[in-house]
């Protein structure tokens, strides 16, 4: 390209999130606004033994102070648990609710104690470091071991052992007696570790309260309007029509923006209480031990195969880590999550799996990229790695032996979750055609030229993506006098790109260029049916919504076109946003131009689409090359190959971008990090970018190759599968594998994520072999 | 305390508090609120400026250290259309939820004055104090690759 030759952007979000024009939610000011600053529990547990805010009241700047008593007083809930399961013996789930802000007891070191809200948010910060709290500390649990000990600590008198339920789901005895029939069986206990998510935008929230109307205002970084006023309504007990969210920019979210938070609370609370517009933001310092952590999943896997190879059972036993409270979708995870796809891609006879669901002095759980997906998919296919290579079987033909073939869908499993299609061979020997296997061994003993232990892994992962909360998807569109058409619905991006890929879709169905479509979610909210963004079902979800708002543009248009071209509507077809005329003067028009030309007149047309969507079955496979530097034990990412099977693209670059980020998430936690709580005291260890590992940019992947391999869906409108958490399930177990593979070299027996170079330097060093 | 500035090419002045931090001077009181904040460690570097032409993460910097110093933040880089950088970043898609962003462009303009035609580990390592969550960085590079290409002819 010519040097400054203007060239379009790629996407609608762009130009305003480059030139710094976008809307976070911290960027906002009101005239009066006032500043608030949460006093966090510096201990993992303890008693709250005096609460002296006195000094606190009396400081320059500060209007409002608020303790628990207060937000009793307001006649608040704790914050919901949303899903409450059974155990085997038919007994409900011990759910205990973390409250707004801790009264009696703390349980984990971050947890809101007080609030106190100033002019300014230094007066606010300044005045807090002025309360007399004193605590009376307890013993602290941070590991199953610890929490389940018959003498260990209880968090909740109604909890005994720590424990919130056992649950299980399929079928003991068959699986039991499969095991007893095998020839071959194998288990590998794996972690998939407690990480701490963070987007990039640190959680904020700021509300104002209209007095005439009566409704408060609160402006926050969420997945979906439709699902956070939906908590906030519940938490405050005021009526849904007396509160609306607003959310415009958020910088990344990833599960961990879609509920409510006790800051919401509290902002709504003062705002209400001071008549004055009230904002919080949050440092990183306190987000890291306040934004629900991810994952904290002990996966321990069995797996029964008969003498040909033959898959005849598998087993998980699974501790499920909690935190400290049930908040939100950890029940989901732990529960449903793990259970509804732990046969992965291949046919299994028979399932089961138990999951101990625990408290520990620690940040609660809730969803992080995936919820519990990628955790099982990781769990199954280095399960299946494991077993082939302890029994000299060909990983490759197990996995091939085992897939459930073309011709078998729609096909349920053993844990009665019907997945309606796939080539997973097919896609298998897609990746394996592009990543260059040949060359393997040369590379190999090139690596091992340079000091480098090279590794190959390959998984086969299968996930279900979201069925959603709400009955169905709505989008209402409808033109201006210009010839602009809006579509309003409940969905909110967080950097999928939703304003883009909605246009694409109309600009497909009926030839709008996408210049001429605006994506406003959740304005107007109210009379909309929707689902929050998550479980990587949005595209299909609300764009299925979409396709049948403009199908149904298309039909409400028919009578027009037949007046124009005074025919009778008889005569008239339409395919792909084009009018067609049958016989006469085979005239054609295409939809845009229609409504262009219409002027003011544009304004009557509108319509409101709407799709039923439930989960589908996004699968892939994806190949990987480690290099672990023998000398140092750091590792990086030679190659990584993925072909994914998403369904129908809409938008090839977002789509490789989230696989993208997707893998280097995966990477992140495979390769680094960890929230790590200090076993003596409960104190998160990595309560900081400069302990907690992120993935940066250099020294990750030297070459990153992606293609789509699309098997059609039918299970909604747009024939799309999702894509948003695929780079998370495919990642994790072809790299362990790929991991794995390497230390095998030296005869080192398979170890557990993160893979940090301290942990392979010191796998390499204890290994029977010298490279 | 006073200071004056000159923002994005205008002489500015303020009154504010001795502990203000530079980011938080062009946020709250110049409502430049392009320039984000991402941690309060000085690891994110969303709050990345340039200060006389230098990339400083702006929460690391009292407002006072940048009296009589030359500011430019993402909305006064573009100030006659898109730079390089920007269009470059949309046309690799080097960027999703977009926080990160600004700081990304104003430590890669930084990146190609000190070294104008990078080769893309050169890029990584020198974009390694910038973090993004979305987009695993690989069409970052890619981005700052274009740009060094428009800018400098730089061969990909």
């Amino acid at each position: 390209m010519n040097a400054g030759t203007p060239h379009a952007l790629l996407r609608k979000e762009d130009q305003r999130l480059i030139t710094g024009t976008g809307q976070f939610s911290a960027d906002a000011q009101a005239v009066g606004m006032l500043f608030g600053h949460v006093i966090r529990s510096p201990h993992a547990h303890a008693r709250i033994t005096r609460l002296d805010m006195s000094a606190v009241h009396a400081a320059t700047g500060v209007r409002q102070v608020l303790t628990a008593q207060d937000v009793q007083a307001a006649g608040f809930t704790d914050l919901p648990n949303v899903v409450q399961v059974k155990d085997q013996q038919g007994q409900p789930q011990t759910v205990c609710n973390m409250p707004v802000l801790a009264h009696d007891k703390v349980l984990f070191v971050g947890q809101p104690v007080a609030w106190v809200v100033a002019d300014t948010a230094l007066q606010a910060q300044d005045a807090a470091e002025l309360a007399q709290i004193d605590y009376d500390s307890l013993d602290v649990v941070v590991t199953f071991e610890d929490a389940t000990a018959p003498d260990a600590v209880q968090l909740h008198a109604q909890a005994p052992s720590n424990t919130s339920v056992k649950f299980e789901a399929g079928n003991r005895a068959a699986v039991d007696v499969a095991f007893t029939k095998a020839r071959f069986v194998s288990d590998i206990a794996i972690e998939s570790q407690r990480l701490v998510g963070s987007p990039m935008e640190p959680r904020t929230v700021w509300a104002w309260h209209d007095e005439t109307k009566g409704v408060t205002h609160v402006h926050t970084p969420t997945q979906g309007v439709g699902g956070m006023a939906g908590f906030l309504a519940t938490i405050t007990r005021w009526p849904h029509e007396s509160m609306e969210v607003h959310t415009h920019d958020v910088g990344g979210s990833f599960g961990l923006r879609g509920t409510a938070y006790s800051e919401h609370l509290l902002v709504m609370l003062s705002t209400r209480q001071l008549k004055k517009p009230v904002r919080w933001v949050g440092s990183r310092s306190e987000v890291f031990v306040s934004d629900w952590h991810g994952r904290a999943l002990r996966l321990h896997g069995h797996i029964a195969l008969d003498e040909l190879g033959h898959i005849l059972a598998i087993r998980f036993e699974n501790q499920v880590d909690v935190g400290a409270y049930n908040v939100y979708f950890s029940t989901h995870i732990g529960a449903r999550n793990l259970s509804i796809t732990m046969g992965g891609a291949y046919k299994v006879p028979a399932l089961h799996m138990s999951s101990h669901i625990y408290f520990t002095n620690t940040v609660p759980v809730s969803a992080y990229r995936g919820a519990g997906r990628p955790d099982i998919a990781y769990a199954i296919d280095r399960l299946i790695d494991h077993a082939a290579h302890q029994h000299g079987l060909d990983g490759l033909a197990v996995r091939r032996k085992n897939f459930i073939a073309p011709q078998a869908f729609p096909y349920t499993t053993a844990n009665q979750t019907v997945y309606d299609s796939g080539q997973f061979e097919a896609v298998m020997d897609h990746a394996i055609g592009i990543s260059e296997a040949k060359g393997f061994g040369q590379r190999r003993a090139d690596a091992l030229q340079r000091g480098c232990l090279l590794g190959r892994g390959l998984a086969y992962y299968l996930e279900a993506s979201g069925p959603g909360g709400a009955a169905k998807d709505q989008v209402r569109g409808s033109f201006d006098p210009q010839g602009i058409l809006s579509l309003h619905a409940l969905t909110g991006a967080s950097g999928q790109g939703h304003e883009t890929s909605f246009a694409q879709i109309v600009e497909n169905e009926i030839g709008l260029p996408a210049s001429a479509v605006r994506y406003l979610a959740g304005e107007p909210q109210h009379g909309l049916v929707g689902n929050t963004t998550g479980g990587s079902r949005t595209l299909y979800g609300a764009g299925s919504a979409i396709k049948n708002l403009c199908q149904q543009l298309m039909t409400q248009a028919k009578p027009a076109i037949a007046e124009l071209w005074a025919c009778v509507e008889a005569d008239i077809t339409h395919v792909k946003g084009e009018w067609q005329e049958v016989g006469g003067a085979q005239r054609r028009l295409r939809f845009a131009d229609w409504v262009t030309s219409l002027g003011a007149q544009a304004a009557q047309v509108h319509a409101m689409g709407e799709a039923t969507s439930g989960m589908t079955f996004p699968n892939g496979c994806h190949i990987a090359e480690v290099e672990i530097h023998i000398a140092t034990g750091v590792a990086e990412v030679a190659h990584y190959w993925a072909v994914d099977d998403v369904g129908l693209v809409i938008s090839p670059e977002q789509v490789l971008g989230q696989v993208q980020g997707g893998v280097v998430q995966g990477m992140g936690q495979a390769f680094g990090e960890h929230a790590i709580y200090d076993r003596e005291t409960g104190q998160l260890l990595t309560g900081s970018y400069m302990d907690y590992p992120m993935p940066r940019a250099g020294g990750l992947v030297r070459h990153f190759h992606h293609e789509t391999h699309a098997v059609h869906t039918e299970l909604n409108l747009l024939g799309s599968k999702g894509v948003g958490e695929s780079g998370c399930s495919g990642s994790l177990p072809a790299l362990a594998n790929a991991v794995t593979d390497a230390l095998r070299q030296v005869g080192a027996p398979p170890i557990d994520m993160p893979f940090t170079p301290a942990k392979l330097w010191a796998a390499i060093m204890a290994a029977p072999r010298k490279p | 305390m006073k200071l004056t500035l000159t923002l994005n090419g205008t002489p500015r002045s303020a009154d504010v508090p001795d502990r203000t931090l530079l980011a938080d001077l062009l946020r709250d009181t110049f409502g430049m609120t392009g320039t984000h904040v991402g941690c309060d460690t000085s690891q994110c570097g969303c709050c990345t400026v340039n200060v006389d032409d230098q990339a400083v993460k702006s929460c690391t910097m009292l407002a006072m250290q940048a009296d009589g110093c030359k500011v430019t933040t993402i909305e006064g880089l573009g100030a006659n259309g898109l730079h390089p950088v920007q269009q470059a970043f949309s046309q690799c898609h080097g960027l999703q939820c977009g926080f990160c962003t600004p700081g990304m462009v104003m430590a890669s303009v930084d990146l190609l004055r000190r070294n104008p035609k990078p080769t893309p580990a050169q890029i990584a390592e020198g974009l390694s104090g910038n973090l993004c969550r979305c987009t695993g960085y690989v069409n970052i590079i890619h981005a700052v690759q274009l740009a060094s290409q428009v800018m400098h002819g730089n061969a990909p």
